[in-house]
């Protein structure tokens, strides 16, 4: 089968055939072992070789134990009181119409500028369609075929294109790569999967249609984008709307496989629910991000801001395996009340006059901790591997901290690595020369975070920027002062 | 029991129950010491033997034209011990105290399981050292010269060794401490030194390591500083062939200063790990740290430099930063500049770098009619010697120099060198 007769069954399909999983399906009680794993497995009606995959990444799985490395603190996660298998919430147990949601949480969506609809939708009210965004879904996936993308739920891919996902499922992050990642392959039932075909440029960012469709992202979220030779695709994950989620635990695993001359440019706003004002609750966000420049002159980008979950552990980590190849990590995470932020990323250089660039900014108010770690490797064949690494981070408050744990591995001598770190509050000097011309102390906090988060904006996709600019500012209420 | 008995046995418990570091520990994650044990045996720690050194060998290993007070030990046994110090002035060797005073000997050696970088090979080393220099001022005394404590080894096995600096309010002292030998065999140094300067008083101490290749060298700088104190260390790490040392200081009273410098020229197969750690405990603490690395062969070098500022440490300000140059493709670096930061009112920024000469300044050179070589050598010990700059003493700076920039590669011009020297050195 063409891969564009593909894509018209797959654009056949509907939209009921897209995110939303059949209702009837029973939830599994809390435990995780073999038959609930062949559970999922069967109810995906997936083939044989996934079913082993999984199995083969949950006994490895029981033999490695929790990391406790990261500089955060959480109290112990009991993995058999998670149901493993949740069919997605009926529409009916949602709230009838935004009367019923939450004041706070439509404040919230008001202040961010979000249109109606789309507050419907983030809160779950049951609206038996939205039209337009169905329409507008459409159009996309019409635009999508005519370029020969596909893009669709994981578990479809698994049935359409078998012998794809079967090629590059687990080669970025093995099953057996943390503990975290053989959880999620031996139990993941949701995600995204995108294949960008030789020479093809993605006519859209992916975020539009990601945003429309993204209601019910699973807890243990499987994301797969392949990129082949000379095609260009951005994505966009998450939304800077907060969303309300039942599960605490959220362990996904990204992978991005970029070949000569791809790009691919991976952006996410993560705005989970943080728990409340004394740290009770929330979203631990443990995910595994790697991309792979496999081919020559490839190029691989993540930009994140992360401003949600009570806990965010991830590094959005790069392999720099092709000559000439490119990686880049721009990032903003906040925490303020209770949050506690462990993030950076990894640039693994294995490819000659490999380069790399790492901006981070970290913004810690309240109670908030702060932590950047970040690998750079460069390996003894990397010759001419350049790689700037630049982590700053804003104290507001004295009882938050940030911390700087980068690590540096050289083998080859012709590598240039420069990095550079600082640490300071916000200057009073800054602070009073806006307050002298009549900004408000709030503002002025504003404007200075945003302009110390430039550099990662300036990465964001157009629209986004803006918003998470806003969002910025949102987050950052009642912190300062 | 006696207390000194006590302490001892407390402590070896504490070694065999723990035993020596893995790779499998963060703060050990570069650095094997299974070589140290695969070579000497599994009782790695069993002394060397006792050696008479004349004194010519002594001049041999000694910085030349040198004005300080000596100490000499050979082997971790005390060789020979100048007099004449002045009033206020308390010099006693570790063997001494323990026959005469075991409370200080207790003191001198303590050791404590929460200390920042504390490894089981410390508890060894309180349960094992013979001898040491522990050196007393009273208030307001400044020592007159340098104090100079040479160690030769030249025999196999270990030596275990146990300083202690303590200085009154307001006393300052020069401390150099140097580890030298070229013993043909595999030995071990494992050398201790436990600072504490009190309210005022200022210590500069030079650690230089020039030990044989065959040597392992294993050292701690524990420093513990009150009101206003100030420490300046430079350390230099040329010899042995697998070296560690970690430098811990605790900035507990305000206004305290520390500067810490270091540099590492490594060759052939040798294996250099520096770690320190500098808490800030107390507002208005000022740090300053600058490590320089040059590389060549196969030679592994490990920075790990972390600095972590505490709840409480308002107005802290600190610097950090650490620069590598690898000169061959079978060298390595492993660096990790470390931020712990629990309070917003600081200064605080590290960098890191690694890379090659600048094409800028080889361009410079080499257009005023230098060769490229030439060129590359002199910007090779430019870089060395930045971090030694500000030492405060020139025949050691120069004693430094001529023993990193021997193992440079290249054979430097001779009136280039001879240039070099006198500009670098201003008398």
């Amino acid at each position: 089968m063409s891969e564009n007769t593909q894509v018209e069954d797959l654009v056949g399909k509907q939209y009921e055939a897209g995110f939303v999983t059949d209702i009837e399906q029973e939830t599994l009680p809390p435990g995780l072992n073999e038959d609930v794993i062949r559970h999922i497995s069967a109810k995906k009606d997936e083939p044989e070789w996934l079913l082993d995959w999984r199995l083969a990444a949950f006994e490895h799985w029981k033999t490695m134990s929790e990391p406790n490395w990261a500089h955060v603190k959480f109290s112990a996660i009991d993995y058999q009181a998670i149901s493993y298998f949740s069919a997605p919430k009926s529409s009916e147990d949602g709230p009838k119409s935004l009367d019923e949601v939450d004041p706070k949480l439509l404040e919230t969506y008001k202040k961010l500028g979000i249109p109606l609809h789309e507050q419907e939708m983030l809160a779950g009210v049951a609206v038996d369609a939205i039209f337009d965004s169905v329409s507008v879904a459409t159009t996309f996936k019409g635009k999508l075929k005519d370029a020969g993308v596909i893009f669709c739920p994981i578990s479809e891919a698994v049935r359409d294109y078998p012998e794809l996902v079967r090629k590059y499922l687990g080669s970025v992050v093995p099953t057996t790569d943390n503990f975290y990642a053989a959880l999620n392959s031996a139990v993941f039932t949701d995600g995204s999967f995108v294949f960008i075909p030789k020479g093809v440029r993605c006519p859209m960012e992916l975020s539009t249609y990601f945003r429309i469709n993204a209601a019910n992202t699973g807890q243990f979220e499987r994301t797969l984008i392949i990129a082949e030779e000379g095609s260009h695709v951005s994505y966009l994950e998450g939304c800077t709307a907060p969303q309300r989620d039942e599960n605490q635990l959220h362990a996904a695993v990204v992978e991005l496989v970029a070949l000569d001359d791809a790009q691919i440019k991976y952006s996410t706003v993560q705005n989970w629910y943080p728990g409340d004002e004394n740290g009770v609750g929330g979203i631990y966000n443990f995910v595994t991000k790697r991309g792979d420049c496999r081919g020559a002159r490839s190029r691989i980008s993540w930009t994140q801001v992360e401003t949600g979950s009570a806990i965010t552990w991830k590094y959005p980590s790069c392999i720099l395996r092709g000559d000439d190849s490119v990686g880049e990590f721009y990032s903003v995470a906040l925490t303020k009340m209770h949050q506690q932020a462990d993030t950076g990323t990894k640039m693994v250089h294995l490819g000659k006059n490999t380069t790399s660039t790492i901006i981070s900014k970290g913004i810690a108010a309240g109670f908030g901790q702060q932590s950047y770690r970040g690998l750079v490797h460069i390996g003894k064949n990397a010759d001419g591997a350049r790689n700037h690494t630049q982590c700053d981070s804003l104290l507001l408050g004295s009882n938050c901290g940030a911390h700087t744990f980068p690590y540096v591995e050289v083998k080859n001598p012709t590598a240039t690595m420069e990095h550079e770190a600082t640490t300071s509050k916000i200057g009073d000097d800054q602070l009073f020369y806006c307050r002298q011309r009549g900004i408000s102390e709030e503002d002025a906090v504003n404007l200075i975070v945003n302009g110390f988060c430039k550099d990662v904006f300036n990465n964001l996709p157009m629209e986004f920027a803006v918003e998470a600019n806003r969002l910025m500012e949102v987050s950052l209420e009642g912190a300062v002062g | 029991m006696s207390d000194i008995a006590l302490v001892r046995e407390k402590a070896w418990q504490e070694f065999e129950q723990t035993g020596l570091p893995t790779t499998r520990q963060e703060e050990w994650k570069y650095t094997s010491l299974a070589r140290i044990s695969s070579v000497l045996g599994e009782a790695w720690w069993k002394e060397a033997a006792a050696s008479d050194i004349d004194q010519a060998t002594v001049d041999a290993y000694a910085i030349p034209e040198f004005d300080a007070y000596r100490i000499v030990f050979a082997d971790g046994r005390l060789q020979s011990v100048t007099s004449g110090f002045p009033d206020g002035v308390t010099l006693n060797s570790l063997s001494e105290l323990l026959e005469k005073d075991t409370q200080k000997a207790a003191t001198a050696l303590q050791w404590n399981v929460q200390a920042p970088l504390f490894n089981a090979a410390n508890a060894a080393n309180s349960a094992l050292a013979r001898d040491g220099v522990c050196l007393c001022i009273a208030e307001g005394v400044v020592l007159d010269k340098p104090l100079y404590i040479l160690h030769i080894a030249s025999n196999p096995g270990a030596t275990h060794l146990r300083h202690g600096l303590w200085l009154g309010k307001h006393a300052e002292a020069h401390v150099i401490e140097h580890y030298a030998g070229d013993s043909a065999e595999a030995g071990l140094t494992h050398a201790i030194t436990l600072v504490h300067l009190a309210d005022g008083a200022s210590l500069t101490h030079d650690r230089l390591q020039t030990e044989s290749l065959h040597q392992f060298h294993l050292g701690r700088l524990d420093v513990a500083q009150k009101r206003n104190s100030r420490f300046i260390s430079h350390a230099a790490a040329l010899g042995a062939s697998l070296s560690r040392l970690d430098i811990a200081v605790a900035l507990d009273e305000a206004g305290a200063e520390c500067t810490l410098n270091g540099l590492y020229a490594l060759a052939g197969r040798q294996h250099c790990d520096h770690h320190t750690q500098i808490d800030h405990i107390a507002p208005h603490c000022t740090s300053r740290e600058h490590y320089r690395g040059i590389l060549d062969g196969r030679a592994h070098g490990v920075f790990n430099g972390k600095v972590v500022i505490h709840k409480d440490a308002s107005g802290t300000d600190s610097k950090q930063s650490n620069a590598n140059l690898l000169l061959s493709d079978k060298a390595e670096i492993d660096a990790k500049p470390e931020l712990v930061i629990d309070h917003d009112d600081v200064q605080a920024a590290h960098g890191c770098t690694v890379g090659q000469l600048d094409e800028n300044q080889l361009f410079y050179l080499k257009s005023r009619g230098l060769s490229d070589e030439q060129a590359r050598q002199i910007l090779t010990r430019a870089f060395a010697d930045t971090v030694l700059t500000g030492m405060h003493s020139s025949a050691v700076r120069r004693f430094i120099e001529q023993a990193a920039f021997a193992k440079l590669p290249g054979e430097i011009a001779s009136e280039i060198a001879d240039e070099l020297n006198t500009a670098a050195v201003p008398e």
